[in-house]
């Protein structure tokens, strides 16, 4: 059976078409771009909420996007426990829904941050089953709000139901900090507690076609699909 | 009309006397407003109209030059690339953030006015020393503010060059270049179609920002000047820009408009204007339906640089369709008036013409002059005392300036990979973007040499274009075209003015010979502060491409144990300025020997080799030799734990500059199928050693790698911060 999927486009979003290819790409099955101002959403296996400047990021990245019109169906989506994947902007976006705990703020030096980063996984769940123990994954990240904080209850309830996907991680040979944006316990992606809902800072949309600097991001999709 | 009025819109006496002659009769504040926007350097050219005209601007590949919002060149298929770059001096002195977010916000309009989407931008920063007051903050500033505006839309930046020089401490530059990819049917012009087609007002409402940006653009300035200027620096919002560009590309793919102007420099009277000279028509226009943010009077709306803003004319049948589009994208839109046959610009407010103009003398009659200029005098030879400079400080020299060091932290602060297409990342030689859905790629690099175009504007220019053409050479990028953005100092001065028409002359030479049509640009004059005037800074941004991206070489380190082979000519130590300045032996510009004539025809020869072995596969990684010598195009190649060990005559050799010159990285494998292949096709080269494992040797003595590599990748950071 072929893997449907979805992205939503809300004004602003900048990797919506990038998150369409990877999509289109990775899962060759039926693919949807979906404006925020729908009602409804086909029944899909995945959605995503790209990155980008939803509404400008203006108030606080990702509030505004989190008022759209489809996000009650995104929400139905993903109760209907479905997979829901938000990159970066979307990441926010799911903060701001409520679909995740914590919240996304300013990097640790207050500056964007546009660079390769690597990541590893941290507990196991269905966006990362394809991925290695300790195996190292190269993905860029490009980011003025993604230092993951939330208060220290919340991180114990975070790590006792294994929630944390992703962690940043030091490359072999790179200059990279391995914390690059100063997250709590260097988090990179979460998922809610049925873990049907990831949310993460790099960009896997970037990095899995063959000119791309590294092809690691196709291991979400492909462990979504196996 | 008073005359401190007259001055005060940057008009002379005289210019003021041929309008009033030709109207016979007074003009209105509006009127004068016009001419003030309309007769200044940035929007008529008018001291360098008559030497730009000589540069070669067409060939079998360009489909438009000069003279549209963006030059576009033929990239097969259906395929068509518009670029340009664009200065935003003066803007980015007096409120570095807004001044240079605006700028890339600005280039970025002019791509997809011609319908094309932005699919890279590049910048050429300049600074001066990082001991002055200000460098930290403007620097700052400015890496901010491109950032702000690219990341938020969402375009990539690629590439470019930021440079730090005592020249600029009062004078910052900052040219944004962006590239657009364009179906080559549906390319848009500014060309209106038809007379009574609606003229109509797409984006951001107008505010009272930017009145007279344009002339302030074209203007001496004071350090008194700054506070009291920062009102004519224009606001940008990217969110309504991403916005904006989503709407009008939909328009435009519906084939819903039959002509598009973007508001930029001397906003809604220079896009009209431009749009009534093209077409040969007139325009009307009803100001009061002009959407405003605040009550602005006649003249203010006129003359306002508020950002974000369209003009577009389209057969009122689609009117219903336009609105309905623009609404998706929540953008304001308004009928502001109609093309007419009158062949006049007429403004209304009130129920009042305030504007009533022939188009011909606001854009025909422009003034152009032929100002003086004075030739360089022939310099002296002179020979240097290189005996008591030692290796080991030659090394710290370099690692000591910014110039040399790793530019992560500017570049770390833009998305570079944003849309998913990119294939070189600032940092390399030159950047690269796949065009979306083909193979095929385009680069792009940004260069200038003003120390070099400053001791001879003829030879220097053409070394800045080989620059350019060495960085796209080097990632095996065929060169196809430039774009210029002229940055000089008061043209009044005939020195000034001798820089400017002898670097043109040279860009003409290289353009001619590297068959690199120059197909958009833009000119920057008056950039000097307190009288101290900048360096010439003719920046060139080249494109070029190759049409099949698994041919791109890398610029970084493949593998241990590679050899490490130089191509081209090294210049000699006493022609080598920035090894005399770098390495304080020269410290006056009087006491520079003269450049070595740049042999063009060798540069193509050499280029072609490395093009030809690039094919062959025989090149496993390969950057140009520009300021720094060998040695600092290696310590950019390094890569993982790679290093290099080299054995040279004479180690200051490391640190001279190059014709043609370019390091590769060959497998001893293809060792002597390539050198054959230079000696067949007569040119020289140097095995000047290997690739090594963490470690740095040169004749034999061992240096620090993790010491040097640190330095080299941290310390930008550690100077400005």
């Amino acid at each position: 059976m072929s893997f449907k999927s979805a992205v939503i486009t809300f004004p602003g979003s900048n990797c919506d078409r990038d998150a369409l290819c990877y999509l289109k790409d990775l899962t060759k099955g039926e693919v949807h771009n979906i404006w925020h101002e729908e009602t409804s959403l086909p029944k899909v296996d995945l959605v995503i909420l790209p990155g980008g400047f939803s509404f400008g990021d203006y108030l606080r990245s990702g509030a505004m996007a989190s008022k759209s019109k489809i996000i009650d169906e995104v929400v139905k989506h993903a109760n209907d426990n479905r997979y829901l994947l938000g990159i970066c902007n979307g990441f926010q976006i799911l903060t701001e829904i409520g679909l995740l705990e914590g919240a996304l703020i300013r990097n640790k030096k207050l500056k964007f941050l546009g660079k390769n980063c690597f990541i590893k996984k941290k507990f196991k769940n269905n966006f990362n089953l394809s991925i290695k123990d300790n195996q190292i994954l190269q993905i860029p990240v490009a980011h003025n709000e993604g230092n993951f904080y939330c208060d220290t209850e919340t991180l114990n309830l975070l790590k006792n139901n294994e929630q944390i996907a992703f962690e940043y991680c030091k490359g072999e040979f790179s200059n990279t900090e391995e914390n690059i944006n100063g997250s709590i316990e260097a988090i990179a992606g979460i998922t809610n507690k049925k873990k049907n809902v990831l949310g993460m800072m790099p960009h896997p949309e970037r990095a899995y076609s063959d000119f791309h600097q590294s092809q690691d991001g196709r291991l979400i999709i492909e462990s979504l699909i196996s | 009309m008073n005359e401190e009025l007259i001055l005060q819109h940057g008009l002379t006496l005289d210019e003021f006397q041929v309008i009033r002659k030709y109207l016979n009769r007074d003009l209105s504040i509006e009127e004068l407003g016009i001419f003030s926007a309309m007769w200044n350097e940035h929007c008529c050219y008018k001291t360098s109209k008559k030497w730009l005209k000589k540069l070669p601007t067409d060939n079998e590949i360009v489909i438009q030059g000069p003279g549209e919002n963006a030059g576009v060149i033929d990239l097969q298929d259906n395929d068509g690339i518009a670029f340009k770059i664009e200065s935003h001096n003066h803007p980015s002195y007096i409120e570095p953030f807004n001044g240079s977010a605006t700028g890339v916000g600005g280039i970025l309009r002019d791509i997809f006015t011609m319908g094309a989407r932005p699919i890279a931008t590049l910048d050429s920063i300049r600074f001066g020393l990082i001991e002055t007051e200000k460098t930290k903050y403007l620097l700052n500033g400015v890496v901010h503010g491109i950032g702000h505006y690219g990341n938020c839309i969402g375009i990539p930046n690629i590439g470019g060059e930021c440079e730090f020089e005592s020249t600029y401490d009062f004078n910052n530059l900052v040219n944004a270049m962006a590239v657009g990819h364009v179906q080559k049917d549906k390319i848009f012009y500014s060309k209106p179609k038809s007379i009574g087609g609606l003229i109509v007002y797409i984006g951001s409402k107008t505010g009272k920002d930017g009145i007279h940006g344009a002339s302030m653009a074209s203007d001496v300035f004071s350090e008194e000047d700054e506070d009291e200027k920062r009102p004519s620096v224009q606001v940008g919002d990217p969110f309504m820009e991403k916005l904006l560009m989503e709407g009008c590309l939909e328009l435009m793919s519906s084939g819903l408009i039959e002509s598009m102007q973007d508001m930029g420099a001397a906003g809604i009277t220079s896009s009209s204007v431009e749009m009534a000279s093209k077409g040969n028509v007139g325009v009307y226009i009803n100001l009061d339906k002009v959407p405003l943010r605040q009550p602005l009077s006649a003249y203010e709306i006129l003359l306002s640089e508020s950002q974000e803003r369209m003009l577009a004319v389209i057969d009122k049948k689609n009117n219903h369709k336009v609105k309905e589009i623009l609404q998706k994208w929540q953008i304001d839109y308004e009928v502001i008036g109609e093309i007419t046959d009158t062949k006049r610009v007429v403004f209304e407010s009130n129920n009042k013409k305030v504007v009533d103009l022939p188009v011909e003398i606001i854009v025909d009659d422009a003034p152009e002059y032929d100002r003086e200029f004075y030739i360089p005098r022939k310099r002296k030879n002179k020979d240097f005392d290189f005996s008591k400079i030692k290796l080991e400080d030659m090394i710290i020299n370099l690692l000591t300036n910014l110039n040399y060091l790793d530019k992560s932290w500017v570049f770390d602060q833009y998305d570079s990979t944003v849309m998913g297409d990119t294939i070189r990342e600032p940092g390399q030689s030159s950047g690269i973007v796949k065009i979306h859905g083909t193979q095929k790629v385009i680069g792009a690099s940004t260069d200038c040499n003003p120390l070099y175009i400053r001791i001879n504007p003829y030879e220097g220019m053409k070394y800045t274009v080989a620059e350019s053409y060495r960085n796209l050479i080097a990632c095996n990028i065929n060169p196809l075209a430039i774009t210029n953005n002229l940055n000089f100092a008061s043209p009044l001065d005939p020195n000034i003015m001798g820089e400017l028409v002898l670097s043109i002359h040279g860009l003409k030479t290289a353009a001619v010979k590297f068959n690199t049509p120059i197909v958009s640009g833009n000119v920057s004059l008056y950039n000097q502060t307190n009288e101290i005037p900048i360096k010439p800074t003719p920046v060139i941004g080249m494109v070029g491409s190759n049409m099949d991206l698994n041919k791109i070489n890398t610029n970084k380190f493949c593998e241990i144990g590679n050899k490490i082979l130089i191509l081209g000519k090294q210049l000699t130590k006493n022609c080598s300025p920035y090894l005399l300045q770098d390495q304080k032996i020269a410290f006056n510009i009087c006491e520079f020997n003269d450049l070595e004539v740049l042999d063009l025809d060798f540069e193509k020869k050499i280029a072609n080799c490395v093009l030809e072995l690039s094919d062959l596969k025989c090149i496993m990684s390969c950057n140009d030799i520009s300021r720094g010598g060998i040695f600092s195009a290696l310590l950019k190649m390094q890569y993982k734990d790679m290093g290099f060990r080299v054995k040279v005559p004479d180690p200051i050799d490391l640190f001279c500059e190059y014709k043609a010159g370019y390091v590769i990285e060959i497998r001893s494998k293809d060792f002597e199928e390539v050198t054959s292949f230079l000696t067949k096709k007569g040119a020289e080269y140097l095995e000047i050693g290997e690739i090594i494992k963490e470690g740095i040797e040169i004749n034999s003595k061992k240096f620090d790698y993790f010491d040097i590599m640190n330095k080299y990748r941290n310390d930008f950071e550690k100077i400005i911060s």
